[in-house]
């Protein structure tokens, strides 16, 4: 069976995060087997769901069907290079490679690749799941693995990586046998970099080629997942003066990659009788040191159906999603599926 | 060496650092335009695949390359891409073109220098170094200060940490050489220092919490300040009770009046936010903390430039070391 992706996308500080935790706990609490991948390092999440997040994925206690994970990038890459490494001694040496270890704290920033990554890996591991709501990294970063899947997969080839690994297979520093086109590049690579850094490259090239291959294949499977029917991405978005701005962007970038969102969720929303009610009323009874609640109540329902608006197209859903009191001081497993209840209307 | 008159010294290159959402592109416009209002000539840079901030000048976005396009009088603004200044660099700065044509070019290394660790971030830096010494000759580029809108927070404390970062190839020849500026470039209090942004919301001033001493760690000196957008000091009593909605007539319908609960308990907790970021930055910036005050009337309706410029006195009051208005 396939399995449903639910991909939650948005600028920062929209409660992306909290809306997909929340989501995923009422759709297990519906009866799903359900995976929820969050990325976010906030601890709030994990004292929400009232356990500290691995890596790996685990069960929810107190949530039969609920399986949780929180992306971390160190830990991924020591999983993978250890599942492609044939022994202890050659991933103890990429483990300590200068270039694997600047890697692995570039990869911190490309959350986007390792979700991609770690979401194909989850479902290899799960084959009963029937949903996997993903938090994403803020903004255009999500998506960025769809618009260069040549990233990770074109390191390895080329006629350069050739060279490199020839040299180390060889045993060769440089100069001496080196063919000539070789000796032409390898030199002045070395001119610019230094022969240690290039022969660091070299052991690099050759010991990472087994974690890269098995990173472009699982790639591959979910930009697949990502582009297949049952994938439904969701626009994240608070009431801000820069919403509407961020909405639109990440709009227009997903269609450069011939993707649509299914929906906008407005988050943190007010009542739509704000803006009415608070016209009518009596602004002189309102004390003074809470008066700026009253024109902040007027700019944010204002600014709200200026976003719904904004946000409406033809085959898309736009939900508005209340602020809930109590939500953000106590955001326990009951709060957080009331929340994510809200969502229900999305699954399909 | 720059038309200022702050009272504070401000570096020659300020990157302007914080997560994504917290108005760091506002923050860092602010800054631009008050340097270009005081006679300099500014360049803004920006490192993101949609440049956001020429849109707000009503100006097309500015594509990623290398190209300084201008905004308003004496304020430029530059999309950061890394194979552009690659060019730039092997071309203009090291006057290697065959080389540069001959291996640079070729696909195969252009795939190995974007998986490169750190080349992108050593490329960016360097090049605002050239871009405040050599571009003059070199380009007939000249600008008094650089404000960098930094990306968001990991990579950002990664850009500031890139000589250590870089020690640890064991680089030799050019690249160490470059290395070795840069480096220098990054510990002189004179041409590097940084600013953090940051809101008065729980999450977000726990990471400021924890960025800026990252940053103070990798530039070997505190950020020159914090500066909390969005404030609401002086709006609200934070302890303000919410018994006058009982009181409100008509009585508003339910959902309002939990409504505008939320609201002044939102603005309440921006103001206790605030004073706890305060307790926990005390001497931990060269200035302290600037409160950018939120602007109630205009969220919504006006262009984001309006709200650029409605954080001008504050920034003004910064630079020229007087107290916050």
């Amino acid at each position: 069976m396939t399995v449903r992706l639910h991909v939650m996308l948005g600028a920062g500080g929209v409660g992306k995060t909290t809306l997909s935790a929340g989501y995923a706990l009422a759709l297990a609490r519906e009866g799903r087997s359900v995976g929820l991948l969050g990325i976010d390092p906030a601890r709030r999440l994990q004292g929400a769901l009232g356990l500290t997040l691995p890596d790996l994925e685990v069960p929810v206690p107190g949530v039969p069907n609920l399986s949780a994970a929180l992306l971390r990038a160190e830990d991924c890459l020591r999983r993978w290079a250890a599942e492609a490494c044939p022994d202890a001694e050659t991933r103890e040496r990429l483990l300590a490679n200068s270039f694997f270890r600047a890697l692995a704290d570039r990869f911190a920033g490309a959350t986007d690749f390792l979700a991609a990554v770690r979401v194909a890996e989850w479902i290899e591991r799960h084959p009963g799941l029937t949903d996997l709501v993903v938090d994403t990294a803020p903004g255009f970063n999500a998506i960025e693995f769809l618009r260069r899947p040549e990233h990770v997969s074109a390191f390895l080839e080329g006629s350069l990586v050739t060279w490199l690994r020839w040299m180390t297979k060889e045993g060769g520093a440089l100069g001496g046998l080196v063919r000539a086109g070789a000796r032409r590049v390898l030199g002045a690579l070395s001119r610019i970099g230094g022969t240690r850094l290039l022969m660091d490259m070299a052991e690099f090239v050759t010991l990472v080629e087994g974690v890269f291959t098995r990173m472009a294949a699982r790639l591959a499977a979910a930009q697949t997942l990502m582009r297949g029917p049952g994938t439904s991405l969701h626009v994240v978005t608070a009431v801000r003066h820069d919403a509407a701005q961020s909405v639109a962007q990440l709009v227009d970038a997903l269609a450069t990659l011939k993707l649509a969102p299914s929906s906008v969720i407005i988050n943190r929303a007010v009542a739509p009788t704000l803006g009415a009610d608070v016209a009518q009323l009596d602004v002189g009874a309102v004390p003074p040191e809470v008066r700026a609640v009253i024109t902040y109540a007027q700019a944010f329902g204002e600014l709200q159906a200026q976003l719904v608006r904004a946000a409406s197209a033809p085959g898309r859903t736009v939900l508005v999603v209340p602020a809930a009191l109590g939500l953000d001081e106590s955001a326990r497993l009951d709060a957080l599926e009331a929340l994510g209840r809200h969502l229900l209307p999305l699954r399909r | 060496m720059t038309a200022t008159d702050t009272a504070r010294q401000v570096p020659r290159v300020l990157f302007v650092v914080g997560k994504g959402g917290v108005g760091r592109s506002t923050v860092a416009t602010a800054l631009a335009l008050d340097f270009a209002a005081r006679g300099e000539r500014v360049l803004l840079v920006e490192w993101t695949v949609t440049e956001v901030i020429s849109p707000w000048f009503g100006k097309p976005a500015v594509a990623p390359g290398f190209t300084p396009v201008p905004l308003a009088p004496r304020l430029f603004v530059m999309n950061y891409e890394l194979r552009a200044v690659l060019k730039s660099y092997f071309v203009e700065h090291l006057g290697l073109d065959v080389f540069y044509r001959r291996v640079i070019e070729g696909a195969a290394v252009q795939r190995l220098i974007e998986a490169a660790p750190g080349l992108a971030e050593l490329l960016f830096i360097g090049q605002l170094w050239w871009l405040t010494t050599l571009a003059e000759n070199e380009a007939g580029l000249r600008f008094d200060r650089i404000v960098v809108d930094a990306p968001a927070t990991g990579h950002a404390v990664s850009l500031l940490d890139l000589p250590a970062a870089m020690e640890t190839f064991g680089a030799s020849g050019l690249l160490a050489l470059e290395v070795g500026r840069i480096g220098q470039m990054m510990k002189d209090p004179k041409w590097t220092g940084a600013v953090v942004v940051s809101l008065p919301e729980a999450l977000v001033a726990e990471e400021t919490g924890e960025l800026v001493p990252r940053v103070a760690k990798d530039l070997g000196r505190p950020p020159l300040a914090v500066f909390v957008n969005r404030s609401a000091r002086g709006l609200v009593r934070p302890d303000a009770d919410t018994a006058w909605l009982a009181a409100l007539s008509p009585p508003p319908r339910p959902g309002t009046r939990d409504s505008l609960e939320l609201l002044q308990r939102e603005l309440s907790a921006r103001v206790a936010h605030e004073a706890a970021l305060r307790t926990a930055m005390a001497g931990q910036t060269r200035d302290g903390v600037v409160s950018l005050p939120e602007q109630l009337a205009l969220i919504g309706a006006r262009p984001p430039l309006e709200v650029v410029q409605a954080l001008a006195p504050a920034v003004r009051a910064w630079l020229s070391g007087a107290e916050a208005p």
